[in-house]
């Protein structure tokens, strides 16, 4: 017997506004991501990508359908996934957020729930080269070194779900790969869904989703041209 | 397409378990590490504060002044006739009737007044026979410093010493209505001696004050009843019971209680005055600090943004930023109460001492009305950015920044 998805959504949908203004930003649409997988959001700008992320995060209320976290459902009210998500979800943000008081360290474990998350912040700071960094405050440090620190901060809880929102998006090539390679390489056992622009940094990826208008338009293997029928 | 990996496939992890360790810096990492956000809406609390209890000590202080001036009358009680000028047999009889009367002496009661801030206060001078004199500075405990007792029928006079520094009055100075038509001491005196101790009251003698062409001779009559050691209270309640011949009062008893009560009186509308400006003081105050607290919210609206997206609750980042305002409030009023205090301390030595004001250096009514607004704008600051919180969406906010 397979073990069930760590994300699975059904028939969910977004809608913004109304009558002359209403906006569909996710519409229909099925997945189901599975734990270890990796799995590529692509898609030009406002076709939904990172309101379909919002949306498996549990912190978007959706219009119709429903999200399940390690089989459970989201509740539709995003505050009451609070708990679910600082647990379950790693967020990977396109601009790193760190608190700009708080060393890279602090940001790193701003969010901690276990007593293993500072060692854990310890070994993955080693892996991703930011060890010697830690205690610095985010303006004293790069731009990569930044999204770095998100990467500790995202898997500092050991999380079942990364979401990465363009995550490489401020970054030059070179830098960006490191970040993808880190990602990657530290994600572990957890489902990763990284939406990009940058097809380039789906290398890896089991999947990549290819969103126009909110709808799934074709799924793809990382690197191929996308297929016209839609699937998930 | 590639296959997603199998749970087999890659390594297990330790189960997770919560805890507490890795928790965020807590509020007093805050307002450390961030002054120049925190240190305006501080500041302003701290000087309101300050402000606050540098007004309203003294003014309180006022009514310490004229408790040190009743003082003496936890010792005696003063008695005059109802209704007329002097003491008959019959009154005088009714006064030795009296079963918790230690003794009785004769005395003219006059005032001397002393300047304020605002107004003036009045200590007592006491006309009694040469005899009686050392007796009563003893009985009230208060001691010669300077100079002599009046001699007989001298216009001397024995003043307090904080009194004569307030008025400018020396040994040889002389004072009183002939001298001063604004004095309120009627005739004149010269002082001859200087008093301290407990009581803020003087001395003339009564032969001088009763020369029939004198004015004095026409103020009413005055007793000094001495009760029996612990038997003030039953002396004091004869002597407002008893009547005279025609059933009506017989004696005005100016006790300790009718000038406490007459004081009260006088103050009555003092703390609804004060209480009304600190009100609305803190009111205007608490606001601008509340606006400070939504302006250092709204510049770190990334930072909650971010937590609430991570998973912290609402209700665990109101009581973070509550927690943070208490903060900032305590070390405001701390700081604002050094301010005040030193403040006080040195107009207390400069300007009232010298003065003869009195000063209730910790009063609690000044304190609770200085507390008020770091407490009042805690807790508004609270409530503010609660309500600020509830209506924030993260997800707008994240987004914007990624735009």
């Amino acid at each position: 017997m397979s073990e069930a998805p760590v994300l699975s959504a059904r028939a969910l949908s977004l809608v913004y506004g109304d009558g002359a203004r209403r906006t569909t930003a996710v519409e229909a649409l099925d997945l189901d991501v599975a734990r270890g997988e990796f799995v590529g959001l692509v898609g030009p700008s406002g076709s939904g990508k990172s309101s379909l992320l919002f949306l498996l995060a549990g912190l978007r209320r959706p219009t119709t359908g429903r999200v399940l976290l390690l089989g459970r459902p989201l509740d539709a009210a995003p505050d009451r996934n609070a708990a679910l998500r600082r647990r379950h979800v790693g967020f990977v943000f396109q601009e790193p957020f760190l608190v700009p008081w708080l060393s890279l360290r602090e940001n790193a474990l701003v969010h901690a729930t276990g007593p293993g998350a500072a060692a854990r912040v310890e070994d993955l700071a080693r892996r991703v080269g930011v060890a010697h960094l830690l205690d610095e405050r985010p303006h004293r440090v790069s731009g990569g070194e930044r999204q770095r620190a998100g990467l500790l901060r995202a898997l500092a809880n050991d999380p079942d779900l990364v979401l990465a929102d363009e995550p490489t998006a401020f970054l030059d090539h070179p830098t960006g790969h490191a970040v993808m390679d880190v990602l990657r390489a530290c994600v572990g056992r957890a489902a990763l869904v990284v939406v990009t622009h940058d097809p380039e940094m789906l290398a890896g990826a089991h999947r990549v989703l290819h969103l126009r208008d909110g709808r799934l338009e074709a799924t793809t293997a990382a690197g191929s041209p996308p297929a016209t029928a839609a699937g998930a | 397409m590639s296959e997603a990996p199998s749970p087999a496939s890659v390594p297990a992890r330790a189960p997770a378990t919560r805890g507490a360790a890795g928790r965020a810096p807590g509020p007093l990492a805050w307002l450390v590490r961030n002054p120049r956000r925190v240190m305006p809406a501080v500041v302003v609390q701290a000087l309101v504060t300050a402000l606050v209890l540098a007004v309203v000590t003294p003014l309180t202080g006022f009514e310490a002044t004229v408790e040190a001036n009743i003082a003496p009358l936890s010792h005696y009680t003063g008695v005059t006739p109802s209704e007329r000028n002097d003491f008959d047999p019959a009154l005088s009889a009714l006064l030795d009737a009296n079963p918790a009367m230690q003794r009785r002496v004769r005395a003219k009661a006059l005032w001397m007044q002393t300047p304020m801030i605002v107004g003036e206060s009045y200590a007592m001078l006491l006309a009694l026979e040469g005899a009686d004199q050392a007796d009563f500075l003893a009985r009230i405990g208060n001691r010669l410093v300077a100079g002599t007792l009046p001699a007989p029928g001298s216009d001397g006079a024995v003043v307090p010493a904080d009194v004569a520094r307030a008025r400018g009055l020396a040994l040889g100075s002389r004072f009183g209505r002939l001298v001063d038509p604004e004095d309120v001491t009627p005739g004149r005196f010269t002082v001859v001696g200087l008093v301290e101790g407990p009581a803020r009251v003087g001395l003339v003698d009564l032969a001088y004050a009763t020369v029939p062409d004198f004015v004095l001779a026409r103020i009413e009559s005055f007793q000094v009843v001495y009760a029996r050691p612990g038997r003030k209270a039953q002396s004091d309640a004869y002597l407002h019971a008893a009547t005279n011949a025609e059933g009506k009062k017989a004696f005005k008893v100016w006790d300790e209680a009718y000038w406490r009560a007459r004081t009260k009186k006088m103050l009555e509308n003092l703390p609804t005055l004060v209480n009304a400006v600190v009100g609305a003081v803190t009111a205007i105050v608490g606001l601008v600090v509340v606006l400070l607290h939504l302006i250092a919210f709204q510049a770190r609206s990334d930072e909650f943004a971010l937590l609430l997206a991570l998973g912290r609750t609402r209700r665990s980042l109101a009581a973070r930023l509550a927690a943070e305002s208490g903060l900032a409030a305590a070390v405001a009023l701390a700081l604002g109460l050094a301010l005040g205090y030193g403040f006080l301390a040195v107009w207390e030595a400069q300007v009232l001492r010298p003065r003869a004001i009195l000063l209730r250096f910790f009063d609690p009514y000044a304190l609770a009305l200085s507390a008020a607004l770091p407490l009042a704008s805690a807790a508004a600051g609270a409530l503010v950015l609660a309500a600020r919180l509830r209506r924030m969406d993260p997800v707008t906010i994240l987004q914007r920044r990624n735009a």
